[in-house]
């Protein structure tokens, strides 16, 4: 980023209540020396991500979570989860949800693109995201991190609005990555972001590092509910060993039981809401 | 992980850099070392600014020399009983290429390799490597293991390449000789006459960053790199492999612009190339910004378990910084 994390506190102190300062300056880092982790979080940084991120949290999405206990509260962890709604807005209420009500920083994983974006690929990696390679999601795992995934990836964000809540190709590497590394794998199901932004079209011409330029019915998300489903922990690290993690059947078939219990999530999630503005 | 007995004697090469100069006074503390065979470039009037009576020996070879570096080993050097060979000798200026700094890169430790192997008394050869070997990309992880791909990219600068090059040269004779090759990438040591681009481009009044981007990197203490090479000489028999020895500083560029107290100023990264080219051209100074761009751009941090868990070592002593 442009300003030292100083300048990160001076700002989240004027965007946030006391009581979210607090929980920002409490969560848990492995600090490597200069208040960064090796991966370039900072305290600051979540701070400031909090006070850009909770009005629309809590203001404009009006996010209701159910079940955000079942995150373990130490230890590694992986929250594999919809991904929906033309920008990925869907990321940011989940990581604001994860650190309100856990306390602790989740990691996205991200595209390849991503940290290729000028000031917003600074910004999310001081905020926690790293890069979707392999050996970043196997570090943070070793160091006892919650991993936040989307299987479905950037098709999922551009998913035409008439697939709404149908999960896209259910990619597998968060199941072999927990199998191997011994964490469970937590089923998110987020429940409005499919509407909050109809995608009409898209232009295939990558852009400004993005992969194609969507075409939405609306210049901004519109204020839809969101609604965070937290499902059971699945316990892949105990139902196989690390070794099967090379098993391209055993990996298929967590996948599979991942896959099911976010549907069933969304499934649930929308028989229980009263309207996509409710 | 073992220690072993500190070896009768150290050959040291590259013993007139400020990382050789520190190695040689590190080793001469240790009483059980009987002799330290430094050999540097410089005459021995213009070499060590110490001396330590009879158990410090100082040479001037030119290691691109073969038929040198056969004199020296099957001369001095079997006389002193040496039993290790620590390489540090690089050319270290990245504004310089071709034949000559090619062959002080990687021909003289070819030369040193293959000749320590039949060597009656050198049993181990440390060849101090460089981070700069790795790659770093937008899709590589950014902690650095030793298995991490290497900047085999053809648009490499020499400087690059020699080092790559002479790392893999030492990598291939692992294991094919009773000589015990360790071979550690060190993080880049910030600090005059050490070769260090990051050093010069903190040099300059005011600091160019690409705006925009602000990456993790990690910086290595002489101190620490010292002691990464000091345990690699005794480190217990039969060891050989990679290690990555990585700093205690582990910062975002900025920031260690910000501790070295100097302004910086995020420039559009088009236009940094041309700039830093012409104070290359006009200043004399080493900092390429070419060379440097995709670390200037994506965080790349070594990732040292294997030297703690087989060498014993953890960095402790971070970079004196000036503003910090």
């Amino acid at each position: 980023m442009p300003f030292p994390p100083a300048v990160a506190w001076s700002l989240a102190r004027r965007m946030l209540s006391e009581e979210d300062l607090e929980r920002a300056r409490q969560v848990k880092i492995a600090d490597a020396g200069h208040g960064y982790d090796p991966f370039g979080l900072h305290r600051a940084f979540v701070a400031l991500g909090l006070g850009i991120a909770s009005p629309l949290y809590r203001r404009y999405f009006r996010v209701l979570s159910y079940g955000a206990d079942k995150v373990p509260a130490d230890g590694a962890a992986v929250l594999a989860c919809n991904h929906s709604g033309t920008v990925p807005v869907d990321g940011m209420m989940l990581w604001v949800d994860v650190v309100l009500n856990t306390g602790r920083v989740p990691r996205p994983i991200a595209d390849h693109f991503v940290p290729t974006l000028p000031w917003i690929g600074t910004l999310f990696a001081r905020s926690g995201m790293v890069g979707g390679s392999r050996g970043n999601a196997k570090s943070l795992l070793k160091a006892g991190q919650v991993l936040m995934i989307f299987p479905e990836g950037v098709p999922g964000i551009g998913k035409p609005f008439a697939e709404r809540y149908q999960l896209q190709k259910w990619r597998v590497g968060h199941c072999e990555l927990a199998i191997r590394h011994g964490a469970p794998v937590v089923p998110v199901g987020i429940v409005g972001a499919e509407e909050q932004m109809p995608q009409i079209g898209r232009i295939d011409i990558p852009a400004f590092g993005l992969p194609y330029i969507p075409v939405p019915a609306t210049p901004l998300p519109m204020p839809v509910r969101y609604h965070v489903h937290y499902g059971e922990p699945i316990p892949v690290h105990r139902d196989y060993t690390p070794d099967q993690a090379d098993d391209p059947e055993v990996v298929l078939e967590a996948a599979a039981r991942v896959k099911a219990a976010v549907q069933d999530l969304l499934d649930r999630g929308l028989e229980q809401r009263g309207g996509v503005f409710e | 992980m073992t220690a072993g007995p500190s070896p009768r004697g150290v050959l040291v090469t590259g013993a007139t850099t400020p990382v050789g100069e520190r190695l040689c006074r590190s080793l001469l503390a240790d009483s059980s070392i009987e002799h330290v065979l430094a050999v540097g470039i410089e005459p021995p009037e213009h070499a060590l600014p110490f001396s330590h009576g009879d158990r410090l020996v100082y040479r001037s070879v030119d290691l691109s020399r073969s038929r040198r570096v056969r004199n020296l080993l099957f001369g001095v050097v079997r006389d002193l009983g040496i039993e290790c060979v620590v390489h540090l000798s690089m050319h270290r200026s990245a504004a310089q290429s071709g034949g000559r700094v090619h062959a002080q890169n990687v021909d003289a430790l070819r030369s040193l390799l293959e000749l320590s192997e039949r060597h009656p008394t050198i049993r181990r050869f440390v060849f101090r490597s460089f981070a700069e070997v790795y790659n770093v990309s937008h899709d590589l992880p950014i902690l650095v293991t030793e298995d991490h791909p290497l900047n085999m990219g053809v648009g490499a600068p020499q400087w690059i390449r020699d080092r790559v090059e002479a790392d893999l040269t030492a990598c291939a004779r692992m294991g094919l000789s009773k000589l015990e090759i360790l071979v550690l990438r060190c993080a880049e040591v910030l600090g005059p006459g050490t070769g260090s681009q990051l050093f010069d481009f903190l040099d300059a009044p005011v600091c160019l960053r690409p705006a925009g981007f602000n990456p993790m990197m990690n910086l290595l203490s002489m101190a620490d790199a010292v002691h990464a090479l000091e345990l690699a000489t005794r480190v217990k028999r039969g060891t050989i492999g990679v290690f990555n020895v990585p700093g205690k500083d582990t910062l975002p560029l900025a920031e260690s612009i910000r501790k070295w107290g100097k302004p910086q100023i995020p420039t559009p990264g088009m236009v940094l190339t041309p700039i830093y080219r012409v104070r290359r051209r006009l200043r004399g100074h080493d900092f390429s910004y070419g060379m440097n761009r995709r670390r200037f751009h994506y965080a790349s941090v070594l990732e040292g378990s294997r030297a703690h868990e087989v060498l014993g070592y953890l960095p402790e002593h971070p970079i004196d910084w000036p503003a910090a």
